[in-house]
């Protein structure tokens, strides 16, 4: 802030200057706003890394952060459970539908059956899951850390010595960790369900050739596949949520800029992930 | 406050996991206990079949391949099958394309009713290597029969192609020449045949005549038969018989002797060739003026010469005559 300060400072240039020291001073304020945006960027890699070590270093402090698991689970997972059960099932009944008009005459029905199960278990019920939560975990989590860090609740944890690494991040970041999977797990089986009911109500497909279709290409490497990311999501959420909660600065905007900066940067991350997933696992996997 | 948020969250985690084993296990059949029924097959190769692929056993799944590892130079394949399955008698296994979306499965069927493809047969019969594992044999996939289709094609679109060069306008106009020439040339042998018929009616009732006439003639030349055999029944005829044989005999002496002057008169007819060609030459030189008898004939001195000669020779003869002492001297003692 210090430098930045003097560079401001500089760069207003007194008024009866002009023609070389005008073009001069803008330069100047050029080249500072440029060194300016490299030290922040810097300045926050080496603010994520340092996080990150804390929170790694902090996972050994058990007796802290176990008995903060179990309320995080309950309110990352089970309460995000009706959010993602509704996604999945109108995934399902969407992904059905489209599935059977993409494959009038061309391709038998039964693929209906195969199609929703590989995209809802590989693909779907882990991505869309994990944006919704990104949008509903991650901004909670950052909100609230956020709230905590601008009235200074925060430092009062580490003054009474506690970690706040240890209280509140590692809690979160393992129970979304735990629960992301389970939650996905039950997305995908309400996903395929929804899309097995509207194919035998709507579209002219028996239930014998949904299943014949699911059972056909099924791998059980789909479903570790999806839980696996899921798995994923749900670290890398709850762990930008808490580093940009805690990053809050100022009062309620500043809050409110880290819920939005913790929304976005997870869902960046997750898709970021996603494709990362599918370049070096699932393309050099043998089918 | 703390229990029912456990108790929750435990319920969650508990219901989560169930839903996804138990939609694990029930999409790939597995069953909670219940021993399966494993058999194994060997094949040569298991084209597109995978760990996973159905068993099918006539027609109805039965179960799934469940392991597959090279043994040797073959594939021994290893299936998962219900226990209530009962395995038709000397049991070979099959793997096929079952839709043509790259779907393969193994049936499991009796020998007897594989049929008499003999590739099937020769892979089932290299399978066969005893003990408990079943022979098996790959159909070939549609992507193969496709390519032998797309060859046949190939070749037919080839032949095609030559006939539509062969066969073109100027071949169609004269092929529905020849076609018209033919059909002329039929009508024409039509009414060749129809002349010849007559002709043979014709010829047939002449032949008739003319056997007719053969019997009558053989019935005179049995006539004339019988009145030979009765007249060699006295004993003419071998009269005749015998007089014609001393002839016969007398005829080949003559022809001998005849054949014996023949060579003579041939060597007298060489000796006197040969004697000619002698005079011949002699006659050439003479007339060549070789030789004593040539220089005599064409030397007029030596005629002179002998004219001479022959004068005093008689002129010394006389004077013998005259005077015989004076030549003849006898002496006695």
């Amino acid at each position: 802030m210090t430098s930045a300060h003097n560079a401001s400072s500089i760069a207003v240039s007194p008024p009866s200057e002009r023609g070389p020291w005008r073009s001069s001073a803008m330069s100047f304020r050029a080249v500072s706003s440029l060194g300016r945006w490299g030290r922040e960027r810097v300045e926050g890699l080496g603010q994520t890394g340092h996080s990150l070590l804390d929170t790694i270093s902090a996972v050994r402090d058990v007796r802290t952060w176990w008995p903060q698991v179990s309320p995080q689970a309950m309110s990352l997972g089970v309460r995000s459970l009706p959010i993602a059960a509704y996604m999945a099932a109108f995934t399902g009944i969407v992904l059905s539908l489209l599935a059977s008009y993409s494959f009038t005459g061309a391709v038998p029905d039964y693929f209906v059956g195969t199609l929703v199960e590989k995209t809802i278990t590989m693909e779907l019920a882990p991505v869309l899951t994990g944006l919704a939560l990104a949008g509903r975990v991650g901004a909670n989590i950052a909100a609230e850390l956020g709230t905590m860090r601008v009235t200074e609740q925060i430092d009062a944890l580490e003054t009474l010595s506690y970690d706040p690494h240890a209280y509140l991040v590692v809690p979160r970041v393992v129970a979304g960790t735990i629960m992301f999977p389970v939650i996905v797990g039950i997305a995908m089986f309400v996903g395929i369900a929804a899309g097995w009911i509207c194919s035998t109500w709507l579209l002219d497909l028996t239930s014998a050739d949904f299943t014949k279709g699911i059972r056909l290409f099924f791998k059980t490497f789909d479903v570790q596949y999806g839980l696996v990311k899921a798995a994923s999501f749900g670290t890398v959420i709850t762990w930008i949520g808490c580093m940009d909660g805690m990053k809050a600065r100022g009062g309620a905007q500043g809050v409110g800029a880290a819920a939005t900066a913790a929304v976005v940067h997870s869902a960046v991350t997750i898709l970021v992930l996603d494709a990362l997933f599918a370049t070096f696992w699932l393309l050099g996997h043998e089918p | 406050m703390r229990r029912p948020t456990d108790f929750a969250v435990g319920l969650t985690m508990l219901g989560g996991f169930l839903l996804v084993t138990g939609g694990v296990m029930w999409t790939k059949g597995s069953r909670i206990g219940g021993a399966d029924v494993h058999a194994s097959a060997r094949f040569i190769d298991v084209g597109g079949a995978r760990i996973g692929t159905p068993v099918v056993v006539r027609g109805v799944k039965a179960g799934e391949v469940d392991r597959m590892e090279l043994q040797g130079r073959f594939v021994v394949v290893r299936l998962k099958l219900d226990p209530a399955i009962r395995l038709p008698d000397e049991p070979v296994v099959l793997l096929n394309e079952s839709s043509l979306f790259g779907e393969w499965q193994a049936t499991v069927t009796a020998r007897d009713a594989v049929g008499r493809d003999e590739e099937v047969l020769r892979q089932l019969g290299e399978a066969n290597q005893g003990g408990d594992v079943l022979p098996g044999a790959t159909l070939p996939d549609i992507a193969k029969l496709t390519a032998v289709a797309g060859r046949i094609a190939g070749d037919v679109a080839a032949v095609a192609e030559r006939v539509d060069v062969a066969f073109d306008a100027a071949a169609a106009r004269e092929l529905r020449g020849s076609i018209r020439d033919f059909s002329a040339l039929s009508t024409e042998l039509a009414k060749v045949a129809r002349e010849q018929s007559r002709h043979l009616e014709t010829t047939s009732k002449q032949v008739r005549g003319g056997v007719d006439q053969v019997a009558h003639a053989a019935e005179l030349l049995l006539a004339v038969s019988q009145r030979i055999d009765s007249s060699t029944a006295s004993g003419e005829l071998g009269r005749l018989v015998n007089d014609a044989n001393d002839a016969a005999r007398q005829l080949r002496t003559a022809t001998a002797n005849l054949s014996t002057v023949s060579e003579r008169l041939i060597r007298s007819q060489m000796k006197v060739d040969a004697f000619l060609a002698s005079v011949d030459s002699i006659a050439v030189a003479v007339n060549s003026g070789r030789g004593t008898a040539g220089l005599l004939v064409r030397d007029s001195s030596l005629y002179v010469n002998s004219n001479a000669a022959i004068a005093e020779l008689r002129a010394l003869i006389a004077d013998v005559r005259a005077n015989p002492r004076r030549y003849i001297s006898v002496k006695i003692f």
